[in-house]
């Protein structure tokens, strides 16, 4: 067995009494780019580090040909690494729960691989965990977020997930659907589109904190049932509408629209867009230095003190 | 019967003789994990639920793993060739590959010393390769769970859960029969199943590559090696394929399964001249 092959090793990192595992990807030929920005890639959800159809090892074995070390992790109690996943999983993860354990890994391997800082790329569930990650390290130089999500889902009764069943497969379900979007559509506008009732407001806050600070971030949405483009299904809040409007002057996030793929991003035309953007992007925020932009070095230092007027430590 | 109960954060060891690591096979390198035991009892080889069922198996087979290791059985789990932290790629892969891996792995396995029994363990798809080279002549223990009888059977299987979740989020005539996509298949086209690309070639072998007949024998053993077969249900879910997988499934209680499976595993490892360490 070996723990080093052409392109990739099985590394592990402690993070107090756990070893979290993970997959190292380097760069071919050892020629990382200048800026040496490396990408971390953990859990979406529960699944394991290599996501769904193992689109994640596709992507960084493709950004690690464009010169971007890239790095998968499993969280504790999640695939390879140590410990157990908490019961309530997804409130735990609602609430930021592996949040700290994203930003001890982010400094632990900045300073291990000395690295000019890391790009946390969480997808669902793993890019609630990136932002809530994000501000407790400023190691972290930016985040990209695949089809976040910014509210509190709420369990369900057996007979609410009938009836969505039963909507979706019949004509008069679908019709009653429809009403009931339109009605809740009513609702928003009555409420001059403020955030609904079950929205995660810590992590609201957390956006437009690492958004003021002119943290990069780059957002990447998939098409939902009967939503129009980036915009969602009539009746459902707007939150990336709603988080734009909030932006300052400084804000560095950009939000693109992948079309013809689904939630996962894992079929072809998805993982291939995905890859994409995200290409761009980085050359955009490391690589070009137009007049004005602030080089990483000097950015990380400003947003340092913008985390810490909002998040003292 | 051992008492089990589910592992809570708290009671979490970390096992210094637990290791990831690549092993060589012909044009790529498997991604494997040792659960090593000091002085193990038996050994055995996991083999996992095939591509994109190996994603909502993964927490409770790893708990399996560590669960064997924790009382002397060291176990060694691998990805598939073309799947997961595995090299190679997946559209390229044929079942000649699949069973190549499990029979590579436990000669390398038993290779590992110490005059211990072989335990050959595969988990739906798994299951069928596991039994193919135990019936082969390797191995000295074989456990099954949920065998399908044959390859395609469990690709079928995750097919149409791969066509209802298509078919959940169009309306009307935009969703296509079940036969629609295998016609695909069918015609050489290939066909993108959770991110895996199903390759004809895959679907047309799939339905020689067959669970051997004469492993379900009246006294559980063939030709004086144990064999057990064991049927999992919907409440095995996400173990196997069940009608939802979700977060409700992260931390299921599986401890009657595994106790029943690790008594069952150790027995047999004493009838096979393995020394058992363990008490109860």
């Amino acid at each position: 067995m070996h723990t080093v092959i052409d392109g990739r090793a099985a590394i592990s990192v402690a993070i107090g009494d756990l070893y979290l595992r993970g997959t190292y990807h380097t760069v071919p030929g050892g020629r990382a780019r200048q800026q040496n920005v490396a990408l971390l890639f953990f859990n979406p959800g529960f699944t394991p580090r290599s996501a769904l159809g193992d689109s994640a090892v596709y992507w960084c074995k493709r950004l690690t040909e464009c010169g971007y070390p890239c790095f998968r992790f499993d969280l504790p109690g999640l695939g390879d690494s140590d410990g157990e996943a908490p019961d309530q999983i997804l409130d735990f993860i609602n609430k930021g729960g592996y949040a700290s354990t994203v930003s001890a890994l982010i400094k632990a391997l900045v300073e291990r691989y000395s690295l000019a800082g890391i790009v946390a790329v969480g997808h669902c569930a793993g890019a609630v965990t990136a932002l809530f990650a994000a501000p407790q390290t400023k190691e972290c130089a930016g985040v990209v977020l695949t089809d976040p999500y910014f509210f509190l889902p709420r369990e369900r009764a057996r007979f609410w997930l009938e009836l969505r069943t039963w909507s979706s497969w019949s004509r008069i379900g679908a019709a009653v659907s429809a009403m009931y979007y339109v009605l809740r559509h009513i609702r928003l506008l009555v409420g001059r589109q403020r955030p609904p009732r079950n929205a995660n407001l810590p992590l609201l806050r957390c956006w437009n904190q690492l958004s003021s600070a002119g943290l990069p971030m780059l957002v990447l949405k998939a098409p939902a049932l009967k939503s129009r483009g980036l915009r969602p299904r009539i009746g459902e809040f707007d939150y990336l509408a709603y988080l734009q409007s909030k932006a300052g002057p400084r804000n560095r996030v950009s939000i693109e629209f992948v079309e013809g793929t689904n939630h996962s991003f894992a079929d072809r035309k998805g993982r291939e867009a995905v890859r994409e953007h995200i290409e761009e992007w980085l050359k955009a925020q490391f690589l070009e230095s137009p007049k004005g932009r602030t080089t990483e070095r000097s950015g990380a230092v400003a947003r340092r003190g913008a985390y810490e007027a909002v998040l003292p430590r | 019967m051992l008492r089990m109960s589910v592992r809570t954060p708290q009671d979490f060891k970390h096992n210094p003789l637990e290791e990831a690591g690549y092993f060589p096979v012909p044009g790529a390198h498997l991604y494997t994990v040792l659960h090593g035991s000091p002085d193990p009892v038996a050994r055995v080889l996991l083999v996992g639920a095939f591509a994109s069922e190996r994603h909502y198996s993964h927490i409770p087979w790893i708990r399996w793993a560590r669960l064997l290791a924790d009382h002397n059985v060291e176990c060694l789990r691998y990805d598939y060739r073309g799947v997961g932290e595995s090299t190679g790629a997946f559209e390229a892969m044929t079942f000649v590959h699949w069973l190549e891996d499990v029979e590579l792995l436990a000669k390398w396995l038993q290779s590992r010393g110490g005059d211990v029994p072989l335990l050959i363990h595969g988990l739906e798809l798994g299951a069928v390769l596991s039994g193919k080279t135990f019936d082969a002549g390797i191995g000295d223990i074989l456990l099954l769970w949920a065998p399908p009888t044959s390859a395609n059977q469990a690709l079928r299987t995750t097919l149409l859960r791969r066509i209802s979740m298509d078919n959940a989020f169009k309306y009307g005539d935009e969703r296509r029969p079940v036969s629609s996509y295998i016609g695909l298949l069918e015609d050489g086209e290939n066909l993108d199943v959770e991110g895996y690309r199903w390759t004809a070639q895959q679907w047309r072998d799939s339905f020689s590559v067959e669970l051997p007949d004469g492993l379900d024998t009246a006294d559980g053993t063939v030709s004086g090696r144990p064999v057990r077969s064991v049927k999992l249900d919907r409440q095995s879910t996400p173990l196997i394929k069940g009608s939802s997988v979700g977060y409700e499934g992260v931390n299921k209680d599986f401890s009657l399964l595994f106790s029943e499976n690790l008594e069952w595993i150790l027995s047999a490892a004493r009838s096979r001249g393995g020394v058992c360490a363990y008490s109860h």
